[in-house]
């Protein structure tokens, strides 16, 4: 079983890498005790489920099931918890209901989606990705970072955003989504398990601004002080 | 095969634009965030030293409105007085012999005008606390005490950190003298106290001035939450912010109050002290 999983490593380091690195905010989050802010929990509990599901993914991948049926459920966990954090962040409150709001229709979106494209749910052999949902997600949060720097913007209560753990976590989202936002449309046809659309190396562009994007989540939990946090 | 390779091409441009907005709106939000704080910070600069002018000019109108005044009541009313109390002594001499009645109307008249005489001194040293000028705050403060504490059952105590202390500017002065007086008057009017301590201390950066009741005390915290500060501990603080003092209550040892307000040090400028009425003296020297 070891062997599989290291061989697995040796052939996808870029996608094995962007799991392992889960780690690093996962922890910090934990010693610098930032689940004091609630976005911060979300954060917390949704880099725990992707840590499971990943590596119930990677573990599939290495004795080659398919695992796109975890993969479509990441995308609606994901959205859930992340745009979870702009409820908690978003102060307006006609924003926050939006995103209340959101979550609601995309979770009805998604599961449209899931049953429109894989008719057959217990044929996880041939297991479809989601057609529009991944699309829909980094358009929407997206639509959310921008808001959430656009109210910040206006309020001037942030006097230093570098010193700011949330801005961080923005970044590194918008970049993430930034760079997954165009290639989420072809993943459906580049996740089928017969006639796969090869995309080469764009396959990997989300997983190195995954890899980015931690690094930047693990920048923000760093600034973090629970001393000083104000509720 | 071709359509696989223009649509790789497509994505990358596509992902490659979108990342460098993405850069770009992270750039922009930080700098623009620092741009917009900056001049917050300078818009905030400007109203505050603006108040602060504003302030410095009211009370500077006060003082020289206080100087005015004094110098009216010694000149006139206090020379008109002079010249009444000479005239009835002439004529209390001229009357003399008329009768017992004439001659208690006219010693009633003259206590009358030397008690209003008094009083007119009294208020002219009140107005403009020329001790201070001349002498200095130390000086100043003693001679406060002393005629405070002759028309009352009050003990007031000074205690200067060092025996000489050292003259300071003018508006320094002057601000720490009517925040001694402005204090002491709070105790003996709200704190139903009986004994009271000033203290001066000073060192090279600053001026401290410490005023102790054995008082009811107060709790500051509960004045600032709920907008109790009256217009005596709001004119302090105004008084201090002009020059850049702070001030600190706290309860005394003995369930009193306790207020210390401290002044940066601004070695006083070897100079007369002002008349007593500046344009007055203008008007003399032409």
């Amino acid at each position: 079983m070891g062997d599989i999983y290291l061989s697995y490593f040796h052939k996808q380091p870029i996608v094995c890498f962007s799991i392992i690195i889960t780690l690093i905010p996962l922890i910090l989050i934990i010693y610098k005790s930032a689940y004091i802010d609630s976005a911060f929990l979300l954060l917390l509990i949704y880099l725990i489920i992707k840590l499971v599901i990943d590596n119930l993914m990677l573990y599939y991948a290495a004795i080659k099931v398919n695992t796109v049926f975890y993969f479509n459920i990441n995308v609606l966990v994901r959205y859930i918890f992340l745009s979870g954090m702009f409820f908690c962040k978003l102060e307006t409150s006609l924003y926050r209901k939006s995103v209340l709001y959101s979550m609601g229709i995309f979770t009805v979106f998604c599961i449209c989606d899931l049953l429109y494209i894989n008719p057959d749910l217990k044929n996880l052999h041939n297991h479809k990705a989601l057609l529009y949902s991944t699309t829909l997600e980094c358009l929407l949060m997206i639509f959310w970072i921008l808001l959430y720097f656009y109210e910040t913007i206006r309020s001037l209560k942030i006097s230093n955003l570098l010193l700011f753990p949330f801005f961080w976590v923005c970044s590194g989202l918008l970049l993430y989504y930034s760079s997954f936002v165009f290639i989420a449309p072809v993943l459906h046809n580049a996740f089928k398990w017969n006639h796969r659309l090869d995309i080469g190396f764009l396959l990997y562009v989300p997983y190195i601004f995954e890899i980015v994007s931690m690094i930047l989540f693990s920048i923000g939990i760093g600034t973090f002080s629970a001393r000083h946090y104000a509720k | 095969m071709q359509n696989n390779e223009e649509l790789k091409w497509a994505l990358l441009i596509a992902t490659l634009a979108m990342l460098m907005m993405a850069f770009f709106v992270i750039s922009f939000v930080m700098y623009y965030q620092k741009r917009k704080f900056e001049e917050e910070k300078k818009l905030n600069d400007i109203e505050k030293n603006y108040s602060r002018l504003l302030l410095d000019t009211a009370l500077n109108s006060e003082e020289t409105e206080r100087r005015r005044i004094a110098q009216d009541l010694h000149d006139d009313i206090g020379t008109m007085l002079s010249l009444t109390k000479l005239s009835l002594n002439q004529l209390s001499k001229i009357v003399g012999d008329s009768g017992e009645k004439e001659e208690q109307i006219m010693r009633k008249a003259q206590s009358l005008v030397e008690e209003t005489i008094l009083h007119v001194r009294r208020i002219t040293r009140e107005l403009v606390p020329t001790t201070l000028e001349r002498f200095g705050l130390a000086e100043a403060i003693d001679e406060f005490i002393h005629k405070l504490e002759e028309g009352n059952n009050l003990i007031v105590t000074f205690h200067p950190s060092t025996e000489e202390i050292p003259r300071q500017g003018q508006k320094i002065e002057l601000t720490l003298y009517r925040i001694m007086q402005e204090l002491v008057n709070n105790a003996i009017k709200h704190a139903n106290c009986s004994k009271i301590e000033i203290s001066l201390e000073v060192n090279d950066k600053f001026i401290g001035l410490r005023v102790t009741d054995n008082g009811i005390g107060f709790d500051p915290e509960h004045i600032k939450e709920n907008n109790l500060a009256g217009l005596g501990l709001l004119g302090i603080e105004s008084r201090l912010a002009i020059v850049n003092g702070t001030v600190q209550y706290s309860k005394a040892r003995n369930n009193g109050s306790n207020a210390f307000a401290q002044v940066p040090v601004v070695p006083a400028i070897d100079s007369k002290p002002e008349p007593l009425h500046p344009f007055r003296r203008e008007r003399v020297n032409l």
